[in-house]
């Protein structure tokens, strides 16, 4: 009618033709993060380059705490060279999966008490049947961890004794850390 | 010399009648002054015929007495769920002293009376639940605090917590808030003492065949495995 | 040379909880012991899972820091100030210096607070009852006062990526010094009356020992890692907020057993009312929020921060792919971590000890579970 069309901006209506391709994302762009390294993150990063040497397949990092991805197979003997070597990772701080729906990430946050330095080892694994070896004989905590991984994500790990339930129960069917786990709308049951 | 043992006082009543005969009109005893036929008014109750035969014995009936002991003595069983049961502990300590209504916390299901559901419930602990309240003896009753054991509360979307505990077991009263303060628990608690009070009035206690709790575990746990297959 | 009759013994399956006035919750743990020995012993969790992690996956950025109120719910404000500062980190925003004041300032009474809570609960498991009445009648004060600035008692959600909700109240600072002093003779009260007591000595001193090596390969964290003598602290060691600028120390044991976590504890009391006189004395004026959009959509890209809570090392994976919700949200829980020393730490007391030792790591099954 007038100038000011208030969809004017705004993509195209989407008709039963269009959800069938691509999904229209609305909002604005997505913006990616610059993945900065500080002086003290650096130097870790020197060392955990040193450390994993061919190991690393990729590596970068943001303020002190530098990542580097290596091989699902290689993740034990990577560990170990953290733990053992110059790094001194005492401490699994802290270990999650993610699930990128083509892929399910495994991300380790190692840190040293006596160094005082965190880094992060990720691994990745398919999405059919994820599975990746057990750090239970290098940090005692991976055994929790791994534990919860194999009740949300569904991570199988060979060399954990112990993989019975520990956050849900027996029986429960499905792994609701993945996305495609539903979530209920609110209904009377 | 007689020395009045009272020493001058009055005389205690005796718990004797001083006339025996029957009264015209049929009556037995004595009455006070309006007769038996005066209306109590305000804070001053009918004058109770007993009272001028045996004065100082109290008469009612046996439930509400029953009725008024068990609400001024609830015990509770001493079970925390979640943030919730943190302002319960509150509410028993010092500062709020949940004491002088009577209520005590008790560690052992056998000797309670009152469940307070102070809490998330979820499914794993949905079965040990229905176990305590059904180790509680009768009569027994139940308070949910704040809006998780209610209906679920702000884990309604939750993929492994239970749509309010009224799924398990059944439910009295419904505390709302989260977590509510010490205060609306105290509220909740005289809100039991006046349903107690008036359950027993309305010769309602104990009636067990409405106490039929809404499903069992096993169903509840069923029904979410459909859930998660018609999803 | 024995003549006597041989008997053969069995070990004994001894079930706790999940309903145990003693596990501080829902927490369950099967004891294995041979006549009052503790053989064995196997936690189960998993009583209080409610998918936290999971929920903040479709709740806005704004949304979850009501959730993680929730999941320590005895230190609400330090989970607040942990998610808020890794929000901030993803989405490259500072808070202003007086919003940060203000949070530490909350955040360090909260650590009182919960530090409180331990000592009266942990006096009650082993058998002494005044404690506790003592320490909830000042956590009363700490909780006025944070209705009096947040609105609420326990679930305030008060802090905000980039800043607070508002503006403390004109009487904050007379009210907070009035109130360190008396929360000060409370804890001191407390103190005299329990932790040199022969009784409580008895049942705490070299029971539940856990060696440095170990207790850093469980995870563990806070004052039950410093306990064996690992002087390991977030505040000091990955700085954060306004904490260079204050003046304390980080108390340490040596022993590693009950009674060395217990008095950390008190300890960090003391340190804490301190700091949050220090930091009265420092409170500068300015605004609490920094500039910024209200609905923030961060850059797509992942960060850890972490923080140090009351019970350990609290922290946050953040990872956001450029939508207003968080991709993912993983939370480092202290509890959890800390309850894996459980384990090592009973093996081969008595039972009657379990009791204790399971009281000195200062769980709390939300965070444990989340
Ligand atoms: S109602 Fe609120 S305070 Fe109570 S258990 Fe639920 S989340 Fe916690």
């Amino acid at each position: 009618m007038t100038e000011q069309d208030p969809l004017a901006g705004q993509p195209e209506a989407k008709g039963p033709e269009a959800s069938a391709e691509k999904p229209v994302r609305h909002g604005p762009p997505i913006v990616v993060a610059e993945e900065q390294l500080n002086e003290r993150g650096e130097q870790t990063a020197e060392q955990l380059a040193r450390t994993l040497g061919a190991l690393a397949l990729d590596a970068a990092g943001r303020d002190d705490t530098p990542w580097a991805r290596v091989d699902a197979s290689q993740l034990h003997r990577a560990a170990e060279k953290c733990r053992d070597g110059e790094m001194g990772m005492d401490m699994l701080n802290l270990m999650l999966a993610v699930d990128w729906v083509d892929r399910i990430q495994m991300i380790y946050v190692l840190y040293s008490t006596t160094n005082n330095r965190k880094a992060i080892l990720k691994a990745d694994l398919p999405a059919e049947a994820p599975k990746i070896s057990s750090v239970t004989d290098l940090w005692e905590a991976g055994s929790w961890y791994e534990r919860e991984a194999h009740d949300l994500f569904g991570v199988e790990f060979p060399g954990n004794s112990d993989m019975s339930p520990l956050l849900l129960y027996e029986g429960f069917e499905g792994h609701p850390g993945l996305k495609s786990y539903p979530l209920n709308d609110y209904e009377e049951w | 010399m007689a020395v009045d043992a009272n020493n001058g006082a009055q005389n205690l009543p005796l718990f004797v009648p001083q006339k025996w005969e029957r009264e015209e009109g049929g009556r037995f005893f004595h009455t006070g002054e309006g007769g038996d036929d005066s209306l109590g008014k305000g804070n001053h109750p009918a004058p109770n015929r007993i009272n001028n035969v045996a004065p100082g014995v109290i008469t009612a009936k046996l439930d509400d007495l029953i009725a008024m002991g068990r609400s001024n003595s609830l015990w509770t069983l001493t079970f925390g769920l979640a943030c919730c049961a943190i302002e319960m502990i509150s509410t028993h300590m010092a500062h709020h002293d949940f004491d002088r209504f009577g209520i005590v916390t008790w560690p052992s299901p056998r000797q309670a009376d009152v469940m307070i559901i102070a809490g998330t419930v979820v499914k794993k602990m949905a079965e040990p639940i229905r176990l305590l309240y059904e180790q509680m003896p009768d009569p027994k009753w139940v308070i949910a605090m704040g809006t998780c054991a209610t209906s679920g509360g702000p884990y309604y979307r939750s993929y492994s917590v239970v749509m309010g505990v009224d799924h398990i077991i059944p439910v009295d009263i419904y505390v709302p808030g989260c977590p509510p303060r010490p205060e609306a628990l105290m509220d909740a608690f005289l809100k039991l003492q006046t349903k107690i009070k008036s359950d027993a009035k309305n010769h309602q206690i104990d009636d067990l065949s409405e106490h039929t709790a809404a499903a069992s575990v096993a169903e509840v746990t069923s029904a979410t495995a459909t859930v998660e297959e018609s999803a | 040379m024995s003549t006597g009759p041989q008997f053969d013994s069995v070990d004994m399956m001894l079930n706790m909880g999940p309903q145990h006035p003693a596990t501080h919750g829902v927490f369950r743990m099967v004891l294995t012991v041979d006549g009052e020995r503790v053989v064995d012993v196997t936690p189960h969790i998993g009583y209080l899972h409610r998918g936290t992690e999971r929920l903040a996956e479709v709740e806005s950025y704004g949304q979850v820091i009501t959730l993680f109120d929730r999941v320590d719910y005895i230190s609400n404000l330090n989970n607040e100030l942990a998610f808020v500062r890794a929000g901030e980190k993803i989405m490259e925003v500072d808070a202003p210096e007086r919003a940060q004041y203000i949070r530490v300032i909350l955040a360090e009474l909260n650590r009182v607070a919960s530090h409180l809570l331990f000592i009266g609960t942990y006096a009650i498991d082993l058998g002494a009852m005044t404690p506790v009445m003592y320490c909830f009648r000042e956590r009363e004060r700490i909780e006025n006062l944070f209705e009096h600035v947040t609105g609420a008692r326990m679930m305030h959600n008060y802090m905000r990526i980039g800043g607070v909700k508002s503006d403390v109240p004109d009487d904050f600072v007379p009210w907070v010094h009035r109130l360190i002093g008396d929360v000060r003779k409370g804890v001191e009260e407390t103190d005299k009356l329990l932790s040199t007591n022969e009784v409580f000595l008895g049942r705490t001193r070299g029971v539940g020992i856990i060696d440095g090596p170990m207790a850093v390969s469980c995870g563990l964290s806070g004052p039950s890692l410093r306990g064996s003598g690992i002087a390991y602290d977030v505040r000091k060691d990955d700085p954060y907020e306004i904490y260079p600028y204050l003046n304390y120390k980080v108390p340490v044991g040596e022993n590693g057993d009950c009674w060395d976590r217990y008095y950390l504890r008190v300890l960090e009391c003391y340190e804490s009312l301190s700091m949050i006189e220090q930091c009265l004395n420092q409170l500068p004026d300015g605004p609490i929020m920094a500039a910024g959009r209200r609905i923030a959509r961060p850059p797509a890209g992942e960060v850890f921060s972490h923080s140090e809570n009351p019970r350990g090392d609290l922290g946050v994976y953040l990872i956001s792919d450029g939508s207003d919700k968080p991709y993912r949200v993983k939370i480092r829980p202290p509890s959890f971590c800390n309850l894996i020393g459980l384990r090592p730490m009973t093996i081969g007391s008595y039972i009657a000890d379990a009791v204790a030792i399971l009281g000195s790591l200062d769980i709390v099954l939300g965070e444990v579970d989340r």
